[in-house]
Parts: C-alpha cells; sequence; structure tokens
C-alpha cells in the first residue's frame, strides 16, 4: 500500500481561530471565528459548515453571522452531545478545522424586492440570523420585514440584546413568543402558530423563511397556506444526519433530495408530495 | 466487432496466464470459502481461483470505496497538524462478472460527480479489471438481463469468454493491452472465433431472459406509483435491520466518518466505513428524531436508491442484478420477489380503475 | 498532569473481563503509560483509599452487600465504567431471575440457603449511574482500549446501535446460516467486531439485544431453518433477563 498525501481532498480542513466566545443561554454558545490564513469565508445566508475537532469529530453547524461581515464569522452551537459539548469547552485562541461553506442557502436574488416573514423556532433562528443580518445591511433591497421567533422558555431565548434592537427598529415587525412563561415574562405566550394569523402581510408579496425543530414545520405551513402565501414562496431549512456535506454518504438524504446539496432551503413546492420531508 | 482487438488463449493456458499476472502487481481473484461463499482474496498462485463461481460475498466495490479507509491524519501536539491522506494500490482483480463491471460504473459516476472524490479516483486509476463472461446465470437468484448487466459492454481492461476450444479475450485498453503484449501465450483471433462469440451472445439472450415480468424503462413509472404499496408494510415484519443486504450491494456507498486517537491521544486519523441506511443511527439527529424509523421505510429508501432515485440523478438504475442481497438475507427477503410484488400491487391498482 | 488514577473491582462473575484486561498484552505497557492503576485485585494486592478518577466494575449485583459496597465506590469514582456483560446487563447472572429467589438459594446452598441472602440479579445501572459501558462475555480488548481513550478524552463512548452482522460482512465471513448454524448476530449489539463468528463460532448474543431488535422477526427467521422458537428465548434470556428490571 502506497499512501499519499491528497491537498485537494474535499475532506481537507482550514483551520479556524476562535476569536471569542460568549454564552448565549444555559446550552447555547456563540462562536466568533477567523481562518489562520487570513483568507474569507464567502457564503449565502442559510449555508452551513462542517466543524471538526480533531480526534472527536466532525457536524454540520449553520452559518449565523451576516455574509457581509468582513471580519469574521460566527456560528451558534447548542451543546447536545459529542462534539457540541467538547466545543462548549474552548475558549479564546483555541483552533477548530473547517470545511464548507455547503448547502445551497436562502435563495437571495429572488428575495430581493419582496417582503420578508422570517419564522424561528428555537435554534432556528442560528441560519436565519444571517439572513435578518444580510436583510438589514441591505435593508433597502426588501420590502417589509417581519420576524417571529418562539422558543420553549424565556430561558431559552437566543440573541437577546440583538432581539431588543431589531424590535426597536421601525423597520422590522418583530414578534416573540415562548411556549412556557416565567413569572418575569411580559411577552406572548404559546407556540409560534399562534403569531402567524395576527401579522399583516401582502401574501404574494411574501417570502416566508421557516426553520425550527422538525415537529414545528408542519403547523406553521398549514399557517401560512391560509394566509395564502404561494407554495414556491414558503422556504424551508430542514436538519438530517450529514456526514459528508456533498452529496455522498446518503445520510441526510430526503427521497431523491440531498439536503446537504440540494439543500438544506427548500421551498415547500418541491417537497410538498414528499412523505419523508415533513 | 474489430478483430484487432481480440486474442485467443488456449483453455490450458488458463492458470499461466493468471500466474503471469503475479509479478506484475497484487492480484486478486475469486477464493471459495466452501458452503458455496466466494471472497475476492489476494491470490498467490492461479491453483487458489474458482474460476466458476456465484458472486463474491462482498463485491469487488472494496477495492475503489474500502470498508474503513482513512481521510485525514492529524497531530495535536503544540499546533494542529490536519493531513488528507488516501492509500492505494497497484492491483489487478482477475474474474470479475459483467455485474459487478456495472455494479463499479455506478460507484464511478457517483464518485466522479461534483465534488469529486480524489481518494477514489486515485485508486481507481491503479486499478485493472480482467473480466469473465457468464455464459449462463449464477443462480435463481440473479436478475442481471433486466438491468442489462449480462452482457460486456463497457468498464473493464479485458474480457475473457469461454468458447468451445479458446477463451477469446477482449482488449479494451491500453492497460489491457500491456498485459497481453507482456506474454506470448496469446494468439491473434480468426473470424471463425468472432463467429463463434456472435453465436453464444445471440444464445445467451434466449438463456438469459428478463427474470422480472416488466421492462427496465417502466421502472420509473412503476416506483412512482408504488410510495405507498402494501409491499413495504409486509416487510416491515421480516426485515431484521442487519444492513446485509446493502453491505453486500455493489451500488451501495453510504458511510460513515468516524475518527480514532492513539494511546498518546495527541495523533490519529479520521476515517470513513461503510454505513447502512437499515441501520437505527442512519437517520437519526440530535435530539434522537429518527427521520427513516420504520424498517419499511428503511426497505422502501434501498428499493427506491436502486430503482428510482439515481434515475434522476445519474441516468442509470443502481441494482446489477447480481443476486447478492437476496442471498445473503436470512429473513429471505428477494428482490426478484419484492419487484413482482410491487408490480402485481401496482397492476391490481389500473386494473381496479378500469373496471 | 498526574496520570488518572485507575481501579478494578469485582462483583458477582467469573473475573474472565479482568484478565482480558490483564491479557491485554503490548498495549498495557502504552496504557500504563497514561493511567495508573491502583487497585486491581486480579493482579496486585494493593488498595487505596482516596478517590478514583476511574472505576471498572466487573460483574452483577445480587446481594445487599454488593448494593452498600457499589453504592460506596460510586460516591469515590469520578467515572464508573460497567466492564462485561455481568455488569452491562447482568449477564448470565440474570437467569436467576427466572426463578423465585427461594428456589435458586436451596438450589445452589441447600437448606443452608437462609444464612445466604440473594436479591435479584441487577446490572450495575440499575443500582448506581453508570457512565460508560463495555460490553461482552468477556470483553473485546481492542474496545475497552477505545472506551478508555474517550474516557481520557472526556467524551462519551457510544455503544454501537447496530447488530453484530454489521462487522461480520465487512470482515466477509461465511454467513453461519450458510454453514447451517443459527447465530444470533442479527440481535446483537455490535462492537466485538464479530470477534466470534471470525473464529469460527456462532454468535452467542454475549453482548446483549440490540437498541430496536425485531425478535417477532427473528422467530420468523428460526421457523425457517426449523430450528424451534424456544431456542431464541433461551438465549435471549441467558444475557438479557436483567433488562426487565430497566
Ligand atoms: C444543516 C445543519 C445545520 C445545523 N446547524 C446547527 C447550528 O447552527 N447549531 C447547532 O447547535 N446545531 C446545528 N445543527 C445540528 C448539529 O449538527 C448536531 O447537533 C450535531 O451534529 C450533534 O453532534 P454531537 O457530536 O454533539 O452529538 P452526538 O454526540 O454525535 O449525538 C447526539 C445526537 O446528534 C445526532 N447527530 C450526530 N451527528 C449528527 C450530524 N452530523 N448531523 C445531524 N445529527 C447528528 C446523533 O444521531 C445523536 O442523536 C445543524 C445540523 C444540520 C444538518
Ligand atoms: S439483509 Fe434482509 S433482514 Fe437484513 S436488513 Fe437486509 S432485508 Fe433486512
Ligand atoms: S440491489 Fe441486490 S441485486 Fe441489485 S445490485 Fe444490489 S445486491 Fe445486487
Ligand atoms: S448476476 Fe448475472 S452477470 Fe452476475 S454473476 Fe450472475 S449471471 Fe453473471
Ligand atoms: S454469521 Fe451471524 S453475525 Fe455474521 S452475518 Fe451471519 S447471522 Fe450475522
Ligand atoms: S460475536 Fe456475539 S458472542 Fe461473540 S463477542 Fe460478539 S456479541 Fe459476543
Ligand atoms: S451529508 Fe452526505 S450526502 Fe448529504
Amino acid at each position: 500500500m502506497a499512501k499519499v498525501v491528497i491537498k485537494d481532498s474535499p475532506y481537507n480542513l482550514k483551520k479556524a481561530k476562535i476569536l471569542d466566545v460568549k454564552t448565549l443561554t444555559e446550552k447555547e454558545k456563540l462562536f466568533k471565528l477567523v481562518f489562520e490564513d487570513k483568507t474569507w469565508l464567502d457564503f449565502e445566508p442559510g449555508q452551513f459548515i462542517m466543524v471538526s475537532l480533531m480526534g472527536i469529530g466532525e457536524i454540520p453547524v449553520s452559518i449565523c453571522s451576516s455574509p457581509l461581515n468582513r471580519h469574521y464569522f460566527e456560528i451558534c452551537v447548542r451543546a447536545v452531545g459529542k462534539v457540541t459539548n467538547s466545543l462548549h469547552k474552548l475558549k479564546a485562541g483555541d483552533i477548530i478545522g473547517v470545511r464548507g461553506p455547503y448547502g445551497n442557502g436562502f435563495p437571495i436574488k429572488s428575495l430581493e424586492g419582496h417582503d420578508l416573514l422570517i419564522i424561528a423556532g428555537g435554534l432556528g433562528i442560528a441560519p436565519l440570523r444571517s439572513l435578518i443580518l444580510y436583510s438589514i445591511d441591505n435593508r433597502r433591497d426588501f420590502g417589509e420585514i417581519h420576524i417571529l421567533f418562539g422558543c420553549k422558555t424565556p430561558g431559552e431565548l437566543l440573541f437577546e440584546d440583538e432581539i431588543e434592537e431589531w424590535s426597536k427598529r421601525l423597520d422590522i415587525h418583530f414578534a416573540c413568543t415562548v411556549d412556557r412563561a416565567d413569572p418575569d415574562w411580559k411577552g406572548n405566550v404559546g407556540l409560534i402558530t399562534s403569531l402567524i394569523p395576527g401579522v399583516d402581510i401582502d401574501p404574494l408579496r411574501t417570502y416566508a423563511a421557516v426553520v425550527g425543530p422538525p415537529v414545528m414545520y408542519k403547523f406553521v405551513i398549514k399557517e401560512l397556506l391560509a394566509k395564502g402565501l404561494p407554495v414556491d414562496q414558503i422556504l424551508l431549512s430542514f436538519e438530517r444526519h450529514m456526514k459528508c456535506g456533498m452529496g455522498k454518504c446518503g445520510r441526510c438524504q430526503i427521497q431523491n433530495l440531498y439536503c446537504c446539496k440540494d439543500g438544506p432551503v427548500f421551498t415547500f413546492k418541491e417537497i410538498m408530495d414528499m412523505a419523508e420531508a415533513l | 466487432m474489430k478483430i484487432e482487438q481480440y486474442k485467443l488463449l488456449e483453455k490450458s493456458l488458463l492458470k499461466d496466464f493468471i500466474n503471469s499476472l503475479i509479478p506484475i502487481a497484487n492480484v486478486y481473484a475469486p477464493v471459495s470459502k466452501g458452503f458455496n461463499n466466494y471472497v475476492f482474496q489476494n491470490i498467490k498462485s492461479a491453483d487458489e481461483v474458482s474460476i466458476k463461481y456465484i458472486p463474491t460475498i462482498i463485491p469487488p466495490k472494496k477495492f475503489f470505496l474500502p470498508k474503513k479507509e482513512n481521510i485525514l491524519q492529524f497531530f495535536i501536539e503544540d499546533e494542529l497538524k490536519v493531513e488528507p491522506v488516501t492509500e492505494y494500490e497497484n492491483l489487478i482483480i482477475f474474474g470479475v462478472h459483467t455485474c459487478d463491471i456495472a455494479g463499479i460504473k455506478c460507484l464511478n459516476m457517483v464518485l466522479s460527480d461534483k465534488p469529486k472524490d480524489t481518494a477514489y479516483l486515485i485508486r481507481k486509476k491503479h486499478v485493472t479489471i480482467i473480466g469473465i463472461e457468464c455464459n449462463d446465470y449464477c443462480d435463481e437468484y440473479a436478475s442481471c438481463s433486466f438491468v442489462g448487466a449480462h452482457m460486456p459492454t463497457t468498464g473493464y481492461d479485458l474480457m475473457f469468454t469461454e468458447l468451445s476450444e479458446y477463451f477469446i479475450v477482449h482488449i479494451h485498453s491500453s492497460k489491457g493491452m500491456d498485459i497481453i503484449e507482456k506474454t506470448d501465450i496469446f494468439k491473434d483471433a480468426s473470424i471463425a472465433q468472432l463467429e463463434e462469440l456472435k453465436i453464444l451472445r445471440n444464445n445467451k439472450m434466449k438463456i438469459f431472459n428478463n427474470e422480472i415480468p416488466t421492462e427496465r424503462r417502466y421502472l420509473p413509472d412503476l416506483f412512482d406509483r408504488s410510495f405507498n404499496a402494501n409491499v413495504w408494510k409486509e416487510l416491515e415484519q421480516k426485515c431484521l435491520s442487519c444492513g446485509n443486504c446493502t453491505a453486500v450491494c455493489p451500488t451501495c456507498y453510504c458511510f460513515d466518518i468516524k475518527e480514532e486517537v492513539d494511546l498518546t491521544l495527541k495523533a490519529g486519523e479520521r476515517y470513513r466505513v461503510w454505513f447502512s441506511c437499515q441501520l437505527d443511527p442512519f437517520a437519526k439527529v440530535a435530539g434522537g428524531h429518527d427521520f427513516r424509523k420504520e424498517r419499511s421505510a428503511r426497505q422502501r429508501h434501498r428499493f427506491y436508491r436502486k430503482f428510482r432515485y439515481h434515475i434522476d440523478r445519474y441516468g442509470m438504475v443502481f441494482c446489477t442484478g447480481c443476486g447478492r442481497c437476496s442471498r445473503t438475507c436470512m429473513a429471505k427477503i428477494n428482490l426478484k420477489e419484492v419487484l413482482t410484488s410491487l408490480i402485481r400491487e401496482s397492476e391490481a391498482k389500473i386494473w381496479r380503475k378500469w373496471l | 498532569m498526574s496520570k488518572p488514577k485507575v481501579a478494578f473491582f469485582d462483583f458477582a462473575c467469573c473475573e474472565g473481563c479482568q484478565l482480558q484486561v490483564a491479557n491485554i498484552g503490548e498495549p498495557l505497557i502504552d496504557l500504563l503509560d497514561i493511567v495508573q492503576v491502583v487497585e486491581f485485585r486480579e493482579v496486585m494486592s494493593e488498595k487505596w483509599d482516596g478517590e478514583f478518577d476511574v472505576s471498572f466494575i466487573e460483574g452483577s449485583i445480587t446481594d445487599e452487600h454488593a448494593v452498600e459496597r457499589i453504592k460506596k465506590i460510586r460516591e469515590r469514582s469520578k467515572i464508573l465504567v460497567a466492564l462485561g456483560s455481568c455488569a452491562t446487563i447482568g449477564g448470565v447472572n440474570g437467569m436467576k431471575n427466572s426463578f423465585p429467589l427461594e428456589e435458586v438459594g436451596k438450589y445452589v446452598y441447600g437448606e443452608s440457603y437462609k444464612f445466604f441472602p440473594t436479591l435479584q440479579t441487577k446490572a450495575v445501572h440499575q443500582v448506581v449511574p453508570v457512565d460508560y459501558f463495555i460490553n461482552g462475555c468477556p470483553i473485546y480488548q481492542p474496545e475497552f482500549i477505545t472506551v478508555l481513550k474517550c474516557i481520557l478524552q472526556g467524551i462519551p463512548y457510544y455503544v454501537p446501535e447496530y447488530p453484530v452482522c454489521v462487522e461480520c460482512k465487512l470482515n466477509e465471513n461465511v454467513c453461519m446460516y450458510d454453514r447451517g448454524l443459527t447465530c444470533m448476530g442479527p440481535v446483537t449489539k455490535a462492537g466485538c467486531n464479530s470477534w466470534c463468528i471470525n473464529n469460527g463460532n456462532i454468535c452467542y448474543g454475549c453482548r446483549g439485544l440490540t437498541i430496536n431488535p425485531n425478535t417477532e422477526g427473528f422467530k420468523e427467521v428460526l421457523k425457517k431453518y426449523n430450528i424451534p422458537e424456544d431456542f431464541l428465548i433461551k438465549k435471549i434470556e441467558m444475557y438479557n433477563k436483567c433488562k426487565e428490571l430497566d
């Protein structure tokens, strides 16, 4: 057996340095990253990267910063298992491996000139934050922007400072709800679907972007259809088990679609007849 | 048929030919393991080889996409060092049947699709494929003629076909030519043998008749109608989710990526290893949600990967008809029977609509 | 950093798993470079009265005395590892649970059974929390090393959630069913690299049932091979009886 180093291997990693770690909630941390070789991560909102901790594992994570931010990129990680818990132990200055970006991201070109209805459940805010920040940076390219954000409890609310800021802006309609309130909570209580009937949108001018836990999609889509949104203007980003990120390992397959390559963002139209999608 | 592309080998000289390969490269050939099981294995002498064999336990995909393959090596001393690697060897696979050649063609399609799998392409460059044509069925599990994999077409360097007196050898690449030129045991073919080959192929069309009661071109239609078929539900009870059917399939290439450090905990390797859509962790995500929980849905996925999805993506049926999945299944889930039941169920539905 | 302090303790078992560790061969020297063994009855007489970084527990919990002892060990251990089938799933000791305790006592100790109070057999995690599981009867040495590395890296070890057949096929063994034998591989947790089959034996299911076994389907398979159904029940009970207490 001859052994060779293959620099152009699609599994090759780039070293990224952690600039800063910010604790957002009990389970989520925000990591600010730069590539060690000072190159720039070119990506679209909604794309993801594969993050490696050598000797521990590699996982798909959404990029949650704005693609226009030329200083660093960010990921928001929930500690759920082997790699994510180990990531949470890292601090500024530590090095991780990154490959990507992967996936299609949100179709920015089609979104431009339209109103946006952004619906995030829990950690689903991560990829959507990238879209939100992008649309704020290019505010004039979009019409109305509505953001609906739902969490289980107030303690799980991510990006609190930013939410505060978004909710104060006059050019963004922001609403937030929790499934279960605590005594200090003054906002809405109830599932995210309860917010949808109340938003004032022109359905034909609006693109909805929805990301959340698996159970959320069916109910949200029902509400959106009731509102009169066309099926090809409902954008959904899916989570699946992913190993390669490039349509090979088969883990992320949704019938004939690869979530990693053809997605993770799909229009409802593309998947509405697929039993394995929702 | 261009006569220059054909050579003849006396039947009695086949062993000499195989032995002549051994100094050139590592030669792998079918070796009997007893109980009608065969394995492509490194041979040191032609005596080990079973010229007549039914498809091996694992197909030759193991040489192209190894069961377990290092993809990165890393060192975590003071500074992190990561190197993508691969391993390859110069090897000759002797005695590959046309179904398995079809399987390699499927893998080629997927792994040279962008982004290209560099490791696969490097290994592939170093493999020489010498085929042996089946003049008759290996056994009752085969459905190679349904998918058109029973005749040699492309995808090999040399192809041996047994005629009455000789093996006639089709030279299909310069790699193949090099091997032929290394020995002087081959003779030129004459028109008579080419005629005999043509007759043999015509005869084969009678022996190999379509094993499934439909035609290949109707597969997309059939499968588009069958997503909710009862056939899948029946498999729910039967299948043990052992993953044998996918491990042995020449066109299954799904994998897992894992890693292991050495005892210093400072260096290690990331590797990919074959995995299967039949197994529990395959489609589970954080939070425990399993996107393909039922055995019926997993079996359905397997069949759609073979007969539907890849037709759209790669324009090819991803079944070679080798019959391995049926042979290996202790629950006796049989590919030919499943397809036949699907057709029956689908026909019944259509009839009901008309009556 | 000082080396982690490691100890081995045995409960109701044959001590075969500890023997596997002691006989691990060449890697043992490297292992001793990274850990300090402070208690290991099988190979040394020393005792340690401080805290253990890692305790390996062999054997199942079968009487009150053992319950007290394992609780004390748990209190003194940062990480507790169940080692071998007796500890991870109750193992063969669990067969005792198929009979009334009195009957078992009489069978083993005769009329003086009352002086030997006994409990239903339990796996270690059924008495105290367990951090890592190393299945097998006996354990598979390479898996022991893998788990130890995970412990030292501070990451979990996931026991494979698929059956032995998966590893067996990668090893390209001739299937026992082709040889006319019955094998528990299809319903048994992998992780042993199909050790027994590689060596020409059937899998007798020592690592316990896989997480989602299709036992009904397996019975159908046995029927096809004309194997009586209670063969399966017996084989499953041989190692999995304690599962009922989970
Ligand atoms: C496109 C995409 C974007 C994502 N974005 C984010 C994000 O922005 N922030 C975030 O915190 N998480 C994100 N995730 C989820 C994240 O990848 C998983 O939480 C992570 O893989 C779990 O790894 P672990 O080693 O910590 O867990 P493990 O200890 O390996 O396992 C815990 C659970 O996670 C499942 N799991 C393991 N590996 C994967 C995998 N590769 N893909 C999916 N599930 C897996 C396992 O089946 C298991 O149930 C995203 C996932 C996808 C597919
Ligand atoms: S070999 Fe048979 S029992 Fe095993 S997973 Fe495949 S179909 Fe199911
Ligand atoms: S599905 Fe079965 S018959 Fe078809 S290629 Fe795979 S193993 Fe062979
Ligand atoms: S399936 Fe067809 S091509 Fe393959 S070994 Fe059998 S007869 Fe030959
Ligand atoms: S020998 Fe046993 S473990 Fe191996 S494939 Fe056959 S049934 Fe499965
Ligand atoms: S093959 Fe079966 S019996 Fe042998 S070690 Fe593995 S699980 Fe135990
Ligand atoms: S992650 Fe491998 S195919 Fe999508």
